[in-house]
């Protein structure tokens, strides 16, 4: 009796799991079709960490451009890694735009991605932001300094340390770095170059400073005037704000800050490249980096003019090499976390 | 008949298995074994960090202070709806679980928009500012989380309160000595025990609860164990090993308690109904008890569902964020902005809509079959299905998915349906298959077995009996059922959050990245549409269950 209902399980068991593997291949074959046909039905998968319009923005240009249909997965820098990591065992991705070159940097070393040297336009590109051997371009770039609320501040800050003044008790936030590839790069560049920077990070933490979620959550907290300033803003979505009206500024401290470059890379197991690549000089092209100015991001192409926004000569720097920087970030990252939470 | 038989039951167990079951051994198979040998230095691993133990604290510490703060709303609220005159007003039951069916993270941001610090209360209030440092804490979070959870418990202590009322009170009242001994002495050992499975529940569904804790407890720094399950999973570095440890420790303390409201749910359970119906005695309250009656509605309305869906509407009206609560300053361009044609807000809203409807579709046939099959579940192996079938209300979400990715990434399976949209089906499926099972279920209790009987000596064909008799009579539990799974898919987070493939957001999931990356506002519109749905779909149901004459269901 028991033998026979264990059998009738075992058998239905069998069953269903060749119904879905069914299913399943049928799945596969029609995206092994797709690859073979025409350009025009071809299917990108692209993951970005991208100003959301912005990344809205190009993928409808390429759209029209080239004919090929992408497939997109916005989240933050911390997101698309973890993601990326969790489908290790059956990877969709083609291309990934990340916030943080380190980041980039990490993966080329890890050999999840591919080389594209004869990038259309690639000499145009900004050197600094980008890899030498073409595994990842950087294609945009972003000024972090200190957003603040032109209503409730009734004095301008000049420099990282002012916020560790009395006046700014408890109306200080930073992005979460964790979530944030812009933040962490910030905490990274600004820990090697300022020889203070841990004690001013510490005088931070006693003045109140709070750990406010993804980019957008800091500077929406400054918006609304929950808090006064947001250390390490992104300077793009601070200039959007104030493009809609909202009160609020960005200033760059004089001592130098971050500039954090956003770069682009063809995944290892891709399974598109040639769509990949055309994803890659669409967003080299002038008319990609046209784009990217239009959200008020630096172009990696310094012959594209910026508007409303300050140039990238005209924002003091602190010097910061990317190349295998991931680990050190890594460190920085985990003795933030452990200073914070 | 039909649903019977081995076939049917193997049939049953392995759709619940496959789906419900194997992703938990994927949890277990992930966290005990490495290269094939049993390993347990991940357990020790978890076991070993500090943050761990401080979770677990955070976890249980806020579990038990929610049952607090649920029993002090809801208790005084179950007395006035059976006790006062108030008893008379239906409609409160259904505004009273609105805060229940407002999905939680939108609940808690409007809260958080309304009292930080140049929040709207101190927009309106500037002399409150003091509340804002005494309302970010574990104080506001407990209130934000029982006022969400307290309809639940409401309900449950109403409906034995009204039970008591019957019979026993009139027993009471022949035999009995004074009214207060008839309380002391009879309601309250009746009450107690459907208050402690009632707390008990409270207490799982708080730590399987994300919304809040991510939105709210974030900002206080306040980590529970769905939120570190979800920073593991979705934060740079990620540490999926960590994740399923958690997500099984998590599993562990759930099905402890879980165990523990079984025994008391078996000891202590005492046979209320009986043969009198309740009957209402015409209710005379003395007018301080009426004012107080009212004015404690009114303040736990004003609460639950005033401050946090004024923030919403607000915020969603709003034209400069920064200009806060100005004449002048509100417009409809969050609404145009997500109606004009193909939006993100709009597709993602629909997307919601088409998983949660096919989700409702599924279930309902899914939980037919198995309601059937169960029938009041006296054999073992209906006993069985039942079990398994109500897994997902014991198991927190967030381990279900965790458990669901493990499973579908596997790389020994030949296909995956990881990264499709199937795969967002087939989670919401199993996280709420038990809803159709229960309301399926209780419908086909109140089917008395004699039309079975006189349904087999007429001799019609067994399909005929279903098709004409006891699906019609089912019709309604059906419905009730599909119809909450559809309102509880369209707000579920974090399923939504881990396991979208790309291109494709939900109504939750866009709301909660614009408040990450993007704009608030149109956010904010996404969210009243939503609530506003989902109170239409609630006055149906409770339309739907008055009709049916059945509103315990």
């Amino acid at each position: 009796m028991k033998r026979r209902g264990l059998k009738l399980f075992a058998t239905a068991g069998i069953l269903l799991t060749l119904a879905l593997a069914g299913c399943g291949n049928k799945e596969v074959e029609k995206t092994e079709k797709v690859s073979a046909q025409p350009k025009e039905e071809q299917i990108l998968t692209v993951y970005s960490a991208g100003p959301d319009g912005l990344a809205a923005n190009i993928q409808q240009a390429f759209e029209e451009k080239t004919g090929i249909k992408v497939e997109m997965f916005q989240g933050t820098t911390g997101k698309i890694l973890s993601r990326l990591e969790a489908e290790k065992n059956n990877p969709v991705a083609d291309v990934v735009v990340l916030a943080s070159v380190a980041s980039m940097d990490g993966l080329k070393e890890t050999s999840q991605l591919q080389s594209y040297q004869d990038a259309k336009q690639a000499e145009k590109i900004n050197s600094d932001w980008s890899d030498a051997e073409g595994y990842y371009y950087g294609y945009s770039a972003s000024a972090l300094g200190i957003a603040y609320n032109t209503k409730n501040t009734q004095e301008v800050p000049t420099d990282w340390s002012d916020l560790a003044k009395e006046q700014w008790q408890n109306k200080i936030n930073i992005p979460d770095p964790s979530l944030s590839g812009s933040a962490v790069d910030f905490l990274y560049g600004y820990a090697l170059a300022e020889k203070n920077a841990w004690k001013t990070m510490g005088l931070w933490k006693n003045n109140g400073l709070q750990v406010n979620g993804a980019n957008k959550e800091a500077l929406d907290a400054v918006i609304t005037g929950d808090k006064n300033a947001t250390i390490a803003g992104v300077d793009y979505m601070a200039y959007k704000a104030k493009a809609d009206g909202e009160p609020v500024e960005i200033m760059y401290p004089k001592s130098g800050t971050v500039v954090s470059p956003r770069a682009v890379g063809i995944l290892k197991d891709a399974k598109h490249i040639e769509a990949a690549k055309e994803y890659v000089d669409f967003l080299l092209s002038d008319e990609g980096q046209k784009l990217v100015t239009d959200a008020y991001l630096l172009p990696g192409n310094k012959e594209i003019p910026v508007k409303n926004r300050a140039a990238l000569d005209e924002v003091p720097q602190l010097t910061v090499n990317w190349k295998g920087a991931e680990a050190d970030q890594l460190e920085i990252l985990t003795k933030f976390n452990d200073m914070f939470r | 008949m039909i649903m019977e038989g081995r076939l049917t039951f193997g049939f049953l167990l392995t759709i619940v298995v496959t789906f419900a079951i194997a992703p938990l051994i994927a949890i277990l198979g992930y966290t005990f074994l490495k290269d094939g040998q049993f390993d347990i230095s991940q357990i020790n691993r978890m076991l070993e960090a500090e943050r761990v133990w401080r979770t677990l604290g955070n976890s249980m510490l806020l579990g038990v202070l929610v049952i607090v703060g649920t029993t002090i709303i809801a208790f005084p609220m179950a007395l006035i709806r059976t006790k006062t005159s108030l008893y008379r007003y239906d409609w409160l039951d259904i505004i009273l679980t609105i805060p229940f069916m407002t999905p939680p993270y939108i609940g808690s941001m409007g809260w958080i928009l309304f009292m930080q610090h140049n929040g709207f209360l101190q927009q309106l209030f500037p002399s409150s500012a003091w509340l804002t440092k005494t309302f970010f804490s574990l104080f506001g979070m407990v209130m934000i989380m029982s006022l969400h959870l307290f309809p639940f418990l409401c309900l449950m202590l109403k409906n034995t309160l009204l039970r008591i009322n019957g019979s026993f009170l009139d027993a009471a009242l022949i035999f009995g000595r004074s009214p207060w001994r008839n309380w002391t002495k009879i309601v309250l050992p009746l009450v107690v025990s459907s208050y402690v499975l009632g707390s008990l529940l409270i207490f799982i569904k708080t730590l399987a609860e994300f919304g809040t804790p991510a939105t709210f407890g974030s900002r206080i720094g306040f980590q529970v164990f769905t939120t570190e399950i979800h920073t593991y999973l979705s934060r740079w570095p990620v540490d999926i090993s960590m994740a399923t440890s958690l997500s099984l420790f998590l599993l562990s303390v759930c099905l402890v308690i879980w165990y523990i409201q079984n025994l008391i749910g078996r000891k202590h359970t005492y046979g209320v109904l009986s043969g009198k119906t309740p009957a209402m005695r015409e209710v005379r309250d003395k007018w301080y008890i009426k004012l107080g009656s009212w004015m404690f509605v009114g303040v736990v309305l004003l609460l639950s569902i005033g401050i946090p869906y004024f923030s919403i509407v607000v915020t969603s009206l709003q034209k400069v964020r920064g200009n806060g609560l100005q004449a002048g300053n509100f417009s409809f361009a969050s609404y145009q902005e997500m109606f004009t044609g193909g939006s993100a807000g709009l597709s993602a809203f629909l997307n919601s809509v088409m998983f949660s409807v096919i989700t409702a579709v599924v279930t309902a046939i899914i939980g037919l079959c198995i309601a059937l099959y169960i029938k009041k579940g006296e054999t073992k192996k209906q006993q069985v299905l039942d079990f398994f079938s109500l897994m997902p209300t014991i198991v927190p979400g967030i381990v279900f998915v965790v458990g669901l990715i493990m499973f579908w990434n596997a790389p020994w399976l030949p296909a995956t349906i990881y990264n499709t949209k199937t795969m967002v089906v087939v989670t919401y499926c199993i996280l709420f298959l038990p809803y159709s099972v229960q309301y399926t279920k209780s419908s086909l209790s109140q089917i008395d077995s004699s039309i079975f009987q006189s349904a087999a000596i007429f001799g019609r064909s067994k399909w005929d009996v279903y098709r004409q008799i006891i699906i019609p009579l089912l019709m309604q539990g059906i419905l009730a059922g599909m119809m909450m799974t559809f309102i509880i898919s369209m707000r579920e987070l974090v399923a939504g959050l881990l396991i979208l493939p790309p291109s494709v957001e939900t109504g939750a999931t866009f709301i909660y990245s614009q408040f990450e990356q993007g704009n608030v506002g149109v956010g904010m519109a996404v969210a009243v549409i939503t609530v506003v749905m989902t109170v239409i779909f609630m006055f149906l149901l409770g339309w739907l269950q008055k009709r049916g004459g059945h509103e315990n269901a």
